[in-house]
This record gives structure tokens, sequence and C-alpha cells, in this order.
């Protein structure tokens, strides 16, 4: 026990080194020894902020030597939105067997026709009435059978086809066509969220499932919560369809009650309402980039391409029916509903509207993102402002200084010089703390900071145990070396079996907790581990050190 | 002369004062119970679910304006209570708390709370102005996750107290594990109880407070096993009530100065942690200050109550971790 090899310490000062290199990012963090530079005040100011980032990267560079990783700021700290979303899968099965329909009503008008009336469908099934089961329900199951797709990368079926009675066959989704239906939308929807919320891809957003059917989104410094649910809440269904302004058909058709055939009536920001064609000329699928620019005069709108085929469409479009209008629907509201005066080439089409910079923004990255295949319902919501971020930082240092001063204080009037070892451990202790947090990219939540302070108390456990026992050895007539000795060996079974259980009830809340609970698992398992280390190891050391140099006749403790 | 919380060598007969320290645990727990029974749980919106917004608070803008333009929007319970932030000049702060919102219409509850909440803080942002509105924080629980986070933090009690009992029936005998466990329910259950008649908020962050806790009653129960385990081995013949007594006289000052230390850290994240952690620093100090009565007079009482085997086979279990260090 109080043999330290050479090999051994050695072992000690690599771990302790590495611990610290590991823990200096931090320290060095934006800049070298606090020299930071100084962020412009004018974000939008684009040379101010291009030296800012150079300069940024300067100081980075001047410390190469380091690793790169920091710990990472958990949003109670520095600012930011949760947000917890599911997705339905019901509702997702739904949508997809309405988007087959469409193939259905092809399989059955191929040469021969298959009579039948239109399909109804009631959530995630769909009833088909054939009008002369006698000559046609064979073949109509047989190519209802032929056109069922398959589900994202997975051979699961979409549909069960099923014949009820005489005349009717029925498709229902099953329970694992259902299932992976909601993992394919889960990895599709944080895509499309992904681009919707950080559209030129800079932003240290991240979003992570949940389960089968959730989608966590955490947005650091982003105060807004509003901002985010709404651009998330818009399906972001996007067409082009053919429209009629004419009031009087338009009159007709709202007193009515009923469109004319194939067409219907919307919502529209500037007329109202409007009549379109049902069938659309042209779908959100078919647009490549979506900016916000600024119009004519000089008000925020928003442009898009659209693709190369997709342009080649628009033209002849636009050259077969100038004069009239076409409408650019957004979930069932149109946002635009210019008259054709010439034929447009080129794919180039504008959005004006009386929209501001941020509204124009947000509708150009859902255009982009492209269509939600469900609607995602908003769980939990947690939202942190910077302020209270700062205060955070501010009170966990702070608090973390006293507890240590007040630990340290209290370790030195109770053991004396041994106990100044056991501070001197401590400290290597969080350095090692903050070194395997930086190392492991753990996020460092308010919680978090409580659980090294925590640690703090609970690291001299350790060595309190061990001091205990030299005390009792040394009070029944031992040396200081044999005392020390007897001690650390008597002191070890007691520490390990202590501190597993404890290491056992962080285990858990780190399993079960989320956010800044997980945070403080994290952190205290970390100070388990370290404080066993530097209590059984460093203290000793330090010890043992001071035995061979001083080789005091009695240990004052 | 070094500090000393505990003499040396003391002879204090800790068991012969177990039917006092009895009477006192019985009590203690019935009272919780009756508090946990009657006042209840001031549940956090964790586990009640429903929103918390919290906003800087101008001087010209009162309390009551703000409780009037909450109740005209949401239905059911509003409190709005003012604080101040840490720091100098922190202004003044408030903090806005209301019920889970019933669904109107075609609404899921979610849809329901996610509206009540936008629209809150949207009326809020009129009410202050918007170039003054500062949104300190924001949290919106629906139904569906307050009910399992509820749900996964009984789990995670339930699930950490049974690996405990497993670990230290593998380490010691079945009579310790029974005592350690009696110890932490007892913990568990007086912190609750506190929380009840303090009626602090018990929330997430509380579960991790109960957790630690039981971790922290664990390392400590588990040092005074070792010892009683050391003395009964050294002391075969000996009455089990003195070796407890032994154990717990040569190890009171080790617990005395680890709650201390303990203590103090968590004193200083109590008073100057900010308000976020005091809810979760006051469980960890009454935890702490419970968990070391507990680790002598329940957990020890218990294990003297059973008794233990005392046979003389040689035990090996220390040996297992010889080789480290």
């Amino acid at each position: 026990m109080l043999n330290f090899p050479l090999w051994k310490v050695g072992l000690i000062l690599v771990a302790l080194l590495w611990g610290l290199i590991l823990a200096l990012p931090n320290v060095f963090s934006d800049g070298f020894l606090g020299i930071e530079p100084k962020q412009p005040a004018d974000p939008s100011n684009t040379t101010a902020m291009a030296a800012y980032e150079q300069q940024l990267q300067e100081a980075e560079d001047s410390w190469w030597f380091l690793p790169s990783g920091k710990l990472n700021l958990g949003l109670d700290l520095q600012g930011g939105v949760y947000l917890l979303m599911e997705i339905d899968p019901a509702e997702i099965a739904a949508n997809r067997l309405e988007t087959v329909q469409a193939d259905i009503r092809s399989a059955f008008n191929r040469n021969p026709l298959i009579e039948r009336q239109p399909p109804v469908q009631n959530g995630d099934r769909l009833t088909i009435e054939i009008s002369n089961p006698e000559e046609d329900m064979d073949e109509a199951v047989r190519r209802l059978r032929r056109l069922n797709p398959t589900i994202g990368t997975t051979q699961t079926e979409l549909f069960d086809v099923a014949q009820t009675g005489d005349r009717f066959i029925q498709l229902t989704v099953p329970g694992n066509a259902r299932t992976a239906l909601a993992a394919d939308a889960q990895s599709k929807m944080m895509e499309i969220i992904r681009r919707r919320i950080d559209p030129d891809g800079v932003a240290e957003i991240s979003i992570t499932p949940q389960g089968d059917n959730r989608i966590i989104l955490e947005a650091p410094g982003e105060a807004d919560p509003k901002r985010i649910k709404d651009i998330l809440s818009q399906a972001g269904r996007l067409t082009f369809n053919m429209a009629n302004l004419d009031q009087s058909a338009v009159r007709a058709a709202v007193n009515s009650g009923r469109a004319p055939p194939r067409q219907q009536l919307v919502d529209s920001i500037d007329y109202g309402q409007i009549l379109i064609n049902r069938i659309p000329e042209l779908t959100g699928a078919d647009i490549a980039t979506a900016n916000r620019c600024f119009d004519e005069a000089n008000f925020p709108a928003v442009c898009f391409r659209l693709n190369s085929s997709a342009a080649t469409k628009f033209y002849n479009l636009t050259r077969n029916n100038t004069g009239r209008n076409f409408a650019i629907v957004l979930d069932g509201t149109s946002m635009s509903s210019p008259t054709i005066r010439t034929p447009i080439p080129g794919g180039n089409v504008i959005i004006e509207g009386r929209f501001t910079i941020e509204e124009a923004e947000d509708l150009a990255a859902i255009i982009e993102a492209g269509e939600l295949p469900a609607k995602l319902n908003f769980l939990d919501e947690r939202t942190v402002g910077p302020t209270l971020g700062a205060e955070s930082i501010a009170a966990g240092s702070r608090a973390s200084l006293i507890g240590l001063a007040l630990v340290g204080v209290f370790m030195i009037l109770a053991y004396g010089l041994i106990g100044g070892f056991a501070v001197g451990s401590l400290l290597s202790n969080i350095v090692l703390i903050i070194g395997a947090l930086s190392g492991f990219g753990a996020t460092l939540t308010l919680p978090g900071i409580a659980g090294i302070i925590l640690t703090i108390g609970m690291a001299v456990d350790a060595n309190v145990i061990v001091f205990e026992r030299i005390r009792e050895e040394q009070a029944n007539g031992r040396s200081p070396a044999t005392a020390i000795q007897a001690g650390y060996e008597r002191a070890l079974s007691a520490i390990l079996d202590a501190n597993i259980t404890t290491f056992i009830a962080a285990s858990i809340l780190y399993l079960v907790g989320s956010g800044p609970v997980k945070g403080f698992a994290v952190t205290l398992a970390v100070g388990i581990i370290t404080s066993v280390f530097t209590a059984f190891v460093v203290t000793r050391w330090f010890t043992v050190l001071y035995l061979r140099l001083r080789r005091p006749k009695r240990l004052a403790m | 002369m070094l500090l000393r919380l505990w003499p040396e060598k003391t002879k204090v007969s800790f068991m012969s004062l177990r039917f006092v320290a009895l009477i006192i645990s019985v009590t203690a727990l019935l009272a919780s119970a009756a508090m946990l029974g009657t006042r209840g749980l001031n549940l956090g919106i964790d586990f009640a679910g429903g929103a918390v917004i919290e906003v800087d608070k101008p001087e010209d803008v009162t309390a009551d304006q703000i409780r009037a333009t909450v109740t005209s929007l949401v239905t059911g319970d509003v409190q709005v209570n003012s604080a101040r932030g840490t720091g100098p000049n922190a202004p003044e702060i408030a903090v806005i708390r209301f019920a889970p919102q019933p669904p109107v219409g075609e609404e899921t509850p979610d849809e329901a709370q996610n509206r009540a909440g936008d629209e809150v803080s949207a009326a809020l942002r009129d009410l202050i102005g918007a170039e003054r509105y500062n949104l300190r924080s924001e949290a919106s629980v629906g139904p569906k996750v307050s009910g399992e986070l509820f749900r996964s933090g009984i789990i995670a009690l339930t699930v950490a107290l049974a690996l405990m009992m497993v670990y230290i029936s593998f380490r010691f005998q079945w009579q310790y594990a029974l005592g350690a466990v009696a110890a932490l329910f007892h913990d568990v259950i007086l912190t609750m109880g506190m929380f009840a008649l303090t009626g602090f908020e018990f929330n997430l962050a509380t579960i991790a407070a109960l957790l630690t806790i039981v971790g922290y009653s664990m390392n400590d129960t588990v040092i005074v096993f070792d010892r009683v385990r050391e003395e009964a081995r050294k002391y075969k013949k000996l009455d089990l009530s003195k070796v407890v007594d032994l154990a717990i006289n040569a190890t009171m000052s080790r617990t005395l100065l680890t709650s201390g230390t303990t203590l103090l850290a968590l004193l200083s994240i109590f008073l100057f942690g900010g308000p976020v952690l005091r809810g979760m620093s006051f469980a960890l100090i009454f935890g702490v200050m419970v968990g070391t009565y507990s680790s002598i007079f329940v957990a020890s009482a218990v294990v003297l109550l059973l008794g233990i085997d005392r046979g003389d086979k040689p035990k090996r279990e220390v040996e297992g971790f010889q080789g480290v260090g």
C-alpha cells in the first residue's frame, strides 16, 4: 500500500495530465487566456462578422495543441428551446392510404376497366364497392395486390386486401405496416424539421428520435418557442392550381355550397375565397429552391425556382393559359393568385404578400423543406431565455466556489496537513471531472453543476474514512507508516461498497432521466469514479511522499 | 488542536436508544403519511401538466393585471407570483402558472395545452410591451407526457432500491439488505412528507434528489455495516447489540465529518445556487440528515432485530477487492 514504484507514479501523472489537457479547452474557449475577440453588436454587418469569425478561428488555432472537445452547456444554461413532438401512426397510415387512391384509380381504369363506386376511406381503412363482382372481383383483388407499395426501405407492404361480403374489398393497414410507416416518417420528418428550422445549416440544433414515433428538437440560443411551433405546425403542402377568380362564379359556389365539377373553393389571402381546379398542375416536390427575396416595391417576398422538368411544364402552362389566373396554394389557402400576362420561362416564381422579413424567411424554409407526412403534436415544451441561463451559470459557479472553499477549510481544520493533501486531491478530482465530461462530449446542465458540488462534498468521504482509520491505528500505538498502511487496507472494502451503491443510483437516474436530470446523473457518476481514484491513489501518493521526505515521528491529525 | 466533531474512543450505547428511535421514526413516518394524505404534494408541471411562464415584470405592471390577463384566457387555477432574480440590479420577475387546459371542440388535450400557452405568451407580450418583454423561461407539459414522467420517476426509484438490495445481499447477508432498504424507504417517505409539509414543488429534479438521497443514505449505511461485519468477526462471542454499538462508535466521527462536508456543499447550493436549484438542494439537505440518522437507528436496528449469521465459516468477501491499489 505504501509502495509507489516509478511506473505507478507515471500512471498517476499521466491520468492527471490527461484530465488537465481535456479540461483546458474550457478555459481557453473563445480566445487565448481570456483575450476574447469582441462580437460585433450588429450581427447583420457582414464584414464585421467575418472579421470576428476570423479572429475566433485564429484564437482557436493559437491553442491547436489542445483537444477541441469542450463542455457542452445544456439548454438550461445557454438558453434555448426544447420541444418533444409525437407523430400519430394511425394518422400517417390514413394519409398514406389517401395518396394510394390515385394509383388505385389508374389501376382500375386500365383496360379492361373495372366498374366501381368511389372508394370510402375511414381512417386507415379503405372500402371499395365493385359494381360487377361476378366478372371483376378476382381481377380487382389481383390488381390491388400488385400495386401494394412497400414502406421505405423495408419489405413491409402497406395494406392487407380482403374481400368482405359479395361486393366489397377492404384495404386495411396492419400493425407491422403502421410501425414501419411511423419509423419511416420519423426519419423523414427529422430531416424536414431540420431543413425548416435551420435552412442554412448553421445553427447547432439537435434533432433526435425518441421511441418509434417521437422526435426531440433542441435549439440553443433561440428563445421564441412560438415561432418554432408555427413553422412546424404547417403541413407545408404546396400546389399550383389553375384558378377562377370570377366573383359571380365564386358567389354562386358559396351560396349553393357546391363548387363546379372538378373545382373547389379555397380561402385566399387577397380575394376572400376563390375557385381552383382540384387536380394541381405542380406540387411542392417540383420546387428546387426557395428563398426570401424582395419584390419590386421592396417588400419581403418568397422567390422559388422549379426544377427543370417542372419549369418546362410551367412554361407550357403559362403559354396556353395567358390571361387566366393560377393560384399558389399552401395547406388549403391560396397565397397568391396572379394573372398570367406572358409565358414565364426559367421556372422562377415569386409569392408576393405583405410579409415581414421573418415571415418570408419562414415560409421559404417551409416550402423548400417540403411537406410533412403527418401532423406533429407538441407534448412537452421548455424554453429558457438567455437572461435566466446566464444567471444560472453565475449562480452555479458561485455556489461551486463557495462550496469548495467551505469543504477545503473544514478538511484542513479537521485533519491539518493531511487534510490539505485531501484538498489537493479534491482539486485534481474537479479537474478530472471536467476533463472527463469534456472528453465524452457530455452536456453540463444546472443540476449537473449541483452534481459536481455534491461530489465535492461527498468526494472527501473516501478520504475521511481512510483518515479516521489512520487516526484509530495511530491511537492504537502504530507508527505513521504502518498506521497509514493499515488505514488504507481496512477502508478499501467499505469505500468500494459505498460508492458502488451510489453509482447504481446514478446509473438508474441516467437511464430514466431526461434533459437536465440526465446531466445531473452524468456528473454524479463521473464524480464517483474520479473521487475514488483521487482519494485512494492521489491522496495516498501525497501522503507517502510526505512520509518519505519528512519521516515524521507522528502524524498530526 | 484539530477540529473534532466526535471524541475518540467513545462507548455510547446507541442500540439501547433504539426503542426511543423507533417511536420517533414511527411518529415521523405516520406524520409524513398524514401530510401526504391530507395536504398532498405540490406537484410541479412535470407531473401535473400545465404551464409555467416567467417574464421580467416592469414596475408599472402589477401582478393583478397579469392575473386578470391570464385568467381571461385560460380555464382553471391561475397562480401569479413575484420573485426576484439573482445578482445585482436583478429585475422583478412574474411567475405565472396555470392548470392543464380542457380541450375545446376537436382538440386533443395536448393541443389545448399548447394553444393556451401560446395565447398567454402573446397576451403578456401585449400587456408588457414588445420592447420590454423578456421571456425568462417557459414550460408547457401536456397530460400525456406528465403521466409518463411520473411513472418513470416511480419506476426509477423502485428499480434503484431493488438493485441496491440485490447488491447488499450479495456483498453482505440478506439481513443487512433488509435493514438498508428499510432505512431507504424511511428516508424517501420522510423527505416526501417534508415536501408535503413545506409545499416545496415536487418535480423531476426532486426525483433526482430522492435518488441521490437513496445513494447517500446507502453509502452511509454500508460504512456502518462494513464495520459491523468486521467487529462481529473480531468479537465472535460478544452480544450483537454490543457489536453494533462498537461499529457505530467507531464510524461516528467519519459519519459526522462526511455529513458535515456534504451539508456545507449543499448549503452553498441552497443559498447561492439560484432559485432553480432551491427545491432540489432543500430535498438533499433534509435527506442527508435523515439518511445519517437512519443508517444508525433504522438500518442497524433492523439488523439487530433480525440477527446475523455469525457462523465461523471463513469470509472471503473482502478479498475480492484487495488487488486494487
